[in-house]
C-alpha cells in the first residue's frame, strides 16, 4: 500500500502548508470583499465624474424641459453623470464659440436642438471623443418623453389617457409546480449558479494539477525522486501523488460548494441540490484525472519550473474556454455549439456541470460524456505513465517532441 | 554480493553501459569509479531498479529477483531531500515506506551521532550543506538495507564527519554488507575502499583490490618538487612527460634512468624535494583515462 502512504503524505503536508490554508479560506472571503466593495464604491458614485454638456436649444422650449427632466433623474447628494447648461439660441452663431470651450476641455461636448425638432425629432451631437455614447442615451430617452408629452398636449388628451397610454410591464417569473412568484434574488442566483459550479470545478481541477506539477518538478529538481524509486515503483509514486493532491483539491472543492449551500439556505435558496452535487464530483474526479496526466507529463519534462508553466499555459488556455462562453451556455444550453463542445474531452466537465445546473440535459448525454470522460481519462494517464517513467529522470537535457513520441509508441 | 553480468543499456545512440560483468562482494566496501559520463549513474540506477538493463542480468545473493525496497539503502549525488519539511517527518516518510519498525527510535538514534539530536523539528533547508548531508545518509542507512549505494557521500562534510561517516561504513562492513561507494575524490576512496572498480565509456577498465591494483597499474613514480614553483612550467618537464599538478612534478621511472634524471633535475633547478612515490589511485585513473582516450 505504499501509493497510499505517498497520497497521505503529499495531501498532509499540503493541506497545513500556510498559503494553501490562506488560498482556501481566503478566497470566498476576499470575493465577498471585493464584491461588497465594488457595490459600495458603485452607489457611492466614486470613480463616476460629471460630464459638461452644452445644449444650444434653437426651439427656446426644450432646452428648459430637459434641464428640469435631468435635475429630477439625479437626486441630490449623489454625484450625476452629465450636467447640461442650456442656452437659447442658432448653431450658426454659437458655433465657433461651443467648438473652442469643447476644444478647451471646458465642455465634454454640446448638443444641438434644432429649430424645428418637434416635427423631425433629431438632435445633433458635437464632441471631441465617442466615450459618451452611453451618456448621450439618456439625453435621448429624456427628450423623446418630453416631445411625447408635448404631442399629447397639442392634440389635448385628458391626463387620465396620458397614463392610460403610458407605463411600464412586469413580467412575473414561476418555477413549474410552484405558487410563489419567483423572488429577484432567486432569479440571479438560478442565471449565477451554473456559473458558480463551473468555476468551482475549474477552481478544483487546477488547484489540483499545478500543485501535481510542481510536486513533480520539486522531486525531480532535488533529486529525491532517485530515493523515491529506489524504494517504490513508478506507478505506486504517480498514483500516489496523483491520489493525495486530487484530494487536496476535492477537500478545497468540497468546502466552497459547502460555502456554497450556505449562502444559499441564508437567502432561502436551493443551489445544490443532490443530484447536482453528485454530478459534481463525479465531473470533478474525471476532468482532474484528465488533467492530472497532462501535468504529470508537462511536469517529468522540464527542469525548470518557469518552463513547465509555460507549457502547461496552453493547455489551460483550452480549459479557459468554457469560462468565456458561460452566459451563452446558460441562455442557451442545448445549441449545438454548446452540444458539440460538451463531447470534447478537455472541456466536457465545464460545459456538462452548466447544463446540469440549469437542468438542460439529457440521462444519455450525461452517459456519453462519462464515457468518453472514463477512455480520456485511461489515455492520458496511460501516456502519463509512459513519459514520466522515461522523461523524470533525464535532468537538464533539452527533450524533443520525436523523443516523446517514441516513448509513448515504446 | 551483487553480480553484474553482461549488462548493456543504450540511449539512443549513446551506448551508456556496454556488457558490464562485475561482483561486488559482501562485507567489503567496493569504490565504483568512473569519469563524468562513463555510465555509473546508469549502472547505479540500473542496480536500483530505476532503469532496466537492455540486456544482461544483475544477481542479488545469486537470485535475479531483486530484494525488497527496505534492503536497499541509495544515497544520490546532492540533495536527494525534500527542502520545506522537518527533519523527523522526513525520515519518519521514508521510514514508512521501507516499514522500519521502531522508527522514531532508530531516528533518535542517528540524528544524536550525527549531533542534529535537536534539530528534529527543523526544516531541511533550514540546515547547512553539510547537515543536509549528513541527513541524507541517515536516511540512507536508517533501514539498515542490506545493499548500498553511495555517490558521493563524503560531500560537504568536515574531517570530523568524515571521520565519523567512515565508522560507520567500517560498522556496516563488519556487519556484512555490501557498500558500492562512487566518488571522484580518489584520496577518500583509497582511505575507504577494499576494492576498486574504473569504468569508462560503459566498459570495465579495472577492478580488483586496492592492492592488487598498485602493484599491477602503478609504476613507482618521482616526485619532485622545486624550491621555485614557477620553475614547473619550464621545457624540462614536458620533454620528460611528467605530470605536473599542485605545486609537484611527477616522472614515470619506467624506461628512465632514475639517477640520471636526478642528477639532470639538480643541474638545472634548485630543488625542495626529491622522493620516490607509491602511485596513488588518482594518478592511476588520470593515465588509463587518458590512455583509453588518446
Amino acid at each position: 500500500m505504499n501509493f497510499m502512504k505517498i497520497a497521505w503524505f503529499e495531501y498532509r503536508r499540503r493541506i497545513r502548508s500556510k498559503w494553501f490554508i490562506i488560498g482556501t479560506f481566503g478566497m470566498p472571503i476576499l470575493i465577498l470583499l471585493i464584491s461588497l466593495g465594488t457595490g459600495y464604491m458603485a452607489g457611492s458614485g466614486a470613480g463616476i465624474e460629471t460630464k459638461y454638456f452644452g445644449l444650444i436649444d434653437e426651439t427656446a422650449y426644450f432646452g428648459a424641459k430637459l434641464s428640469e427632466a435631468l435635475d429630477q433623474r439625479y437626486v441630490t447628494g449623489e454625484t450625476p453623470a452629465l450636467d447640461i447648461a442650456v442656452i437659447e439660441g442658432y448653431y450658426s452663431e454659437l458655433q465657433l464659440q461651443y467648438d473652442t470651450l469643447v476644444e478647451e476641455k471646458i465642455l465634454d461636448g454640446y448638443f444641438v436642438i434644432p429649430f424645428d425638432f418637434s416635427e423631425k425629432p433629431e438632435v445633433r451631437f458635437y464632441g471631441r471623443s465617442s466615450s459618451n455614447i452611453r451618456l448621450t442615451v439618456v439625453i435621448e430617452t429624456e427628450l423623446k418623453d418630453i416631445l411625447v408629452q408635448k404631442r399629447a398636449e397639442n392634440l389635448n388628451l385628458p391626463l387620465e389617457t396620458l397614463e392610460d397610454l403610458f407605463f411600464d410591464i412586469d413580467i412575473n417569473h414561476y418555477k413549474l409546480g410552484e405558487a410563489e412568484e419567483q423572488e429577484i434574488n432567486e432569479l440571479v442566483a438560478d442565471y449565477i449558479a451554473p456559473f458558480i459550479f463551473m468555476f468551482l470545478l475549474f477552481l478544483g481541477i487546477f488547484t489540483g494539477g499545478q500543485l501535481l506539477l510542481r510536486a513533480v518538478l520539486e522531486e525531480r529538481s532535488s533529486r529525491v525522486i532517485e530515493v523515491l524509486l529506489s524504494t517504490v515503483s513508478y506507478n505506486d509514486l504517480m498514483g500516489g501523488k496523483i491520489l493525495g493532491l486530487g484530494l487536496l483539491g476535492l477537500t478545497q472543492s468540497a468546502f466552497y460548494l459547502l460555502v456554497v449551500v450556505l449562502t444559499g439556505y441564508y437567502y432561502d435558496l436551493s443551489i445544490v441540490t443532490p443530484t447536482i452535487g453528485f454530478l459534481y464530483f463525479v465531473y470533478f474526479i474525471l476532468g482532474y484525472l484528465l488533467y492530472a496526466g497532462i501535468y504529470i507529463g508537462v511536469g517529468a519534462l522540464f527542469d525548470s519550473e518557469q518552463e513547465a508553466q509555460q507549457a502547461i499555459q496552453i493547455i489551460t488556455f483550452i480549459a479557459v474556454i468554457p469560462m468565456i462562453l458561460w452566459t451563452i451556455v446558460i441562455e442557451n444550453p442545448n445549441s449545438s455549439l454548446v452540444n458539440a463542445l460538451s463531447y470534447i474531452p478537455p472541456v466536457t466537465p465545464f460545459f456538462m456541470m452548466i447544463k446540469i445546473a440549469v437542468g438542460e440535459t439529457t440521462v444519455t448525454q450525461v452517459v456519453l460524456t462519462l464515457t468518453i470522460m472514463i477512455i480520456s481519462v485511461f489515455g492520458s494517464i496511460r501516456l502519463a505513465a509512459k513519459v514520466f517513467r522515461t522523461g523524470i529522470l533525464l535532468y537538464g537535457k533539452r527533450i524533443t517532441l520525436p523523443e516523446i513520441l517514441r516513448w509513448i509508441r515504446a | 554480493m551483487i553480480e553484474l553480468h553482461q549488462i548493456s543499456k543504450q540511449y539512443d545512440s549513446i551506448k551508456a553501459v556496454d556488457r558490464l560483468s562485475l561482483n561486488i562482494h559482501a562485507g567489503r566496501i567496493c569504490g565504483f569509479l568512473g569519469p563524468n559520463g562513463a555510465g555509473k549513474t546508469t549502472t547505479i540506477r540500473m542496480l536500483m531498479d530505476i532503469i532496466h538493463p537492455d540486456s544482461g542480468s544483475i544477481l542479488f545473493d545469486g537470485s535475479s529477483k531483486r530484494p525488497p525496497s527496505n534492503q536497499i539503502g541509495y544515497l544520490p549525488e546532492e540533495r536527494g531531500l525534500y527542502q520545506k519539511i522537518s527533519i523527523h517527518e522526513t525520515l519518519l516518510y521514508f521510514a514508512h515506506l521501507r516499514k522500519v519498525k521502531n522508527a522514531d527510535q532508530k531516528i533518535k538514534k542517528y540524528l544524536d551521532r550525527f549531533g542534529l539530536g535537536d534539530r528534529l523539528q527543523s526544516k531541511i533547508n533550514e540546515l547547512s550543506k553539510g547537515n543536509q548531508q549528513k541527513l541524507q545518509f541517515i536516511n540512507t542507512i536508517l533501514h539498515d538495507p542490506q545493499y548500498v549505494v553511495l555517490d558521493e557521500p563524503f560531500s560537504g562534510l568536515d574531517p570530523v564527519n568524515q571521520l565519523l561517516l567512515k565508522e560507520i561504513l567500517e560498522e556496516m562492513k563488519a556487519a556484512g554488507k555490501t557498500i558500492i561507494f562512487s566518488s571522484h575524490q580518489m584520496d577518500q576512496v583509497e582511505k575507504v575502499c577494499d576494492h576498486v572498480a574504473m569504468i569508462d565509456q560503459g566498459k570495465l577498465i579495472l577492478a580488483g583490490t586496492l592492492q592488487e591494483i598498485k602493484k599491477s597499474h602503478g609504476d613507482t613514480l618521482l616526485q619532485v618538487i622545486p624550491e621555485n614553483e614557477a620553475d614547473l612550467t619550464h621545457q624540462f618537464f614536458k620533454d620528460h612527460d611528467a605530470q605536473v599538478r599542485s605545486g609537484a612534478a611527477y616522472f614515470q621511472l619506467e624506461g628512465q634512468n632514475k639517477q640520471n634524471l636526478i642528477n639532470e633535475l639538480n643541474a638545472t633547478f634548485d630543488l625542495k624535494v626529491v622522493r620516490v612515490a607509491e602511485p596513488g589511485l588518482e594518478d592511476i585513473f588520470i593515465r588509463l583515462i587518458k590512455g583509453i582516450q588518446a
